[in-house]
């Protein structure tokens, strides 16, 4: 704009808020700061933090802040040129066991050990797909907007497969997920998750487990993939950096492998979940879910109903809570699904349906939600006591079969889906 | 990446770097990787799992003002909690102490991320300075 700005920012933020501007062009921008938070501080707790000092650099904190605006530049603040940012030499050479050591003090692994990406390994990845390996796959970054997207390459996403420990097959499923340029470790300081459903004769293919313990550590296709998500996410972007590129206060563990869910298709009642999409039974794809996380759905009210557990009651009360945000995954064994089938909810739009119409909250109640709003152009006009849907679309609902029949149970999520992406394009 | 590389390569002055507290020790430390093994084991060579970060273009920071008296100053909030009543103790310490600045407040649209061309336009037509809260 040309005219001066100084930035307060509170101390929690100092190096997203330095490192961020210096990778936008401004190394030297003169940045204060507060204490942290002043979310949920008395006005007299915010007006002490300006009448006192900025805790980096001890300085009175508005006589900075108007120093900020007024003392002249230095030769390096208006600096002009351009840089490519280095990331270090394309190989490393040691020991295995001080590359493990290089590698996990250079932030590139899950802290973890990893497969050791030798040239010989990852050209046996490379393999498995026809594209070339200097072909740019995407573009990634720990934050839409807030951070600038890195590209990478075919041979990149392999070297991250590698280290993960995925066998070649399991190749052209990771360059559909890299090509979204999706980052499964998104910096927000609400710690969120993100889901690749897996749909179509790969989940075969893979020997995925769909059936029993499908979301637990007991598949090498599940349990892989997801790990080479997260790595991706970390090495293809320059994410996952706590403080820097990764804010989340604290942390999920989901983010270790994500949530990789094949969904059981052939003991689901319905359509698999990329059909509703547009794609084709015998197609390969990936879809993407996003937002705080999951929970399983035991307990919940209708669930002691006979001679049928009143599951659709159970669903509805268990995502009253979540924040609208976001909406509403759930994981369905498929003897829920039949189980609903048999309530009289013969299809997903059914069951959608009914949860939009009798899922809701007071006006009052979402004044006081965090992440929850009140219906677009209606607020003037709600009163306290009005009842409102939960959510107003019926797509805020959404459901993946998957499960091994041990019991008619749910898990729910407060995630949102994103796209769906062919996996067969990038074999 | 390694700050202190990204600095030096800007050809920014050990000056410089030195007003950055706490990214020279963080890089330092990135740097740095403990030798664990035996040096008569075998050695490998692996690739680099990194992806290829953009081009920066260097901003020049815009001038500054020579005094603040009887300029306008946008107060401009990202959006999070507690940004708007922040920035409302600014405008009451501005009124107390430098009672010759006048303040605007602004929520920006968007995510906090988001560009708002529309706010940009009324700040360069309407003020002469941004202080804008980040955080929450």
């Amino acid at each position: 704009m040309g005219i001066p700005a100084a930035p307060m920012v509170t101390i929690a933020f100092k190096d997203l808020a330095k490192t961020n501007a210096a990778k936008r062009g401004m190394p030297l921008q003169r940045i204060s700061f507060t204490p942290h938070p002043v979310w949920g501080k008395t006005d007299d707790q915010m007006y002490a933090y300006l009448e006192g000092n900025d805790p980096v650099s001890g300085k009175p904190l508005m006589k900075e802040v108007v120093e900020s605006l007024t003392r002249p530049l230095t030769p390096d603040e208006a600096k002009t040129g351009t840089v490519t940012p280095p990331t270090g030499a394309p190989t490393f050479t040691d020991t295995a066991d001080n590359l493990q050591q290089y590698f996990l003090d250079n932030g590139m692994t899950d802290y973890m050990p990893i497969i050791l990406p030798t040239q010989e390994k990852v050209d046996v990845m490379l393999k498995a797909t026809s594209h070339k390996p200097d072909e740019v796959v995407g573009k990634m970054t720990p934050a839409q907007g807030a951070f600038p997207a890195w590209s990478f390459t075919v041979q990149q996403v392999a070297v991250n497969a590698v280290m993960a420990g995925a066998i070649p097959d399991y190749f052209p499923t990771l360059l559909a997920i890299g090509s979204t340029g999706i980052s499964a470790l998104f910096s927000s300081t609400n710690s969120l998750v993100s889901a690749a459903v897996i749909n179509g004769p790969i989940r075969d293919k893979l020997q995925m487990n769909y059936g029993i313990g499908a979301m637990g550590p007991f598949n090498q296709a599940n349990a892989v993939i997801g790990r080479a998500w997260t790595l991706m996410s970390k090495n293809l972007d320059g994410g996952g950096v706590a403080g820097e590129t990764y804010m989340g206060s604290q942390g999920n563990i989901i983010n270790y492998n994500n949530l990789i869910i094949p969904e059981n298709e052939k003991d689901s009642p319905w359509p698999p979940f990329h059909v509703q999409k547009g794609f084709k039974p015998e197609e390969n794809v990936v879809s993407f879910f996003f937002g705080f996380g999951i929970q399983q759905g035991q307990g919940g009210k209708g669930l002691g109903m006979k001679p049928i557990p009143h599951y659709h009651e159970a669903m509805s009360a268990n995502v009253a809570p979540f924040a609208s945000l976001f909406g509403a995954l759930f994981i369905l064994d498929p003897l829920v699904a039949h189980g609903l089938g048999d309530l009289g909810f013969k299809t997903k739009d059914d069951i959608a349906d009914w949860l939009q119409k009798n899922t809701t909250v007071t006006v009052k109640d979402v004044k006081t939600m965090l992440f929850s709003g009140l219906p677009r152009g209606q607020a003037a006009t709600l009163k306290d006591d009005d009842v409102i849907p939960k959510w107003e679309r019926t797509d805020a609902y959404n459901f993946i079969v998957c499960g091994g029949q041990t019991n008619p149970y749910h898990q729910l999520a407060n995630m949102s889906y994103r796209l769906s992406v062919s996996i067969d394009k990038w074999t | 990446m390694k700050r202190r590389n990204l600095l030096a390569l800007m050809g920014m002055s050990p000056v410089a770097l030195a007003g950055l507290p706490g990214i020279a020790d963080a890089a330092e430390k990135a740097d740095k990787s403990k030798k664990v093994a035996m040096s008569g084991d075998p050695k490998l060579t692996v690739l680099n799992p990194r992806g290829l970060p953009p081009p920066i273009t260097l901003i020049p920071m815009a001038p500054r003002l020579s005094t603040l008296d009887g300029k306008t100053i946008y107060l401009v909030s990202d959006g999070f909690p507690g940004a708007d009543a922040f920035l409302n103790q600014v405008s009451i310490w501005f009124k107390k102490n430098m009672p010759e600045v006048k303040t605007v407040y602004r929520l920006k649209a968007g995510g906090f991320a988001d560009d708002d061309p529309k706010l940009n336009a009324e700040i360069k037509a309407n003020g002469q300075a941004v202080i804008m809260a980040i955080g929450h």
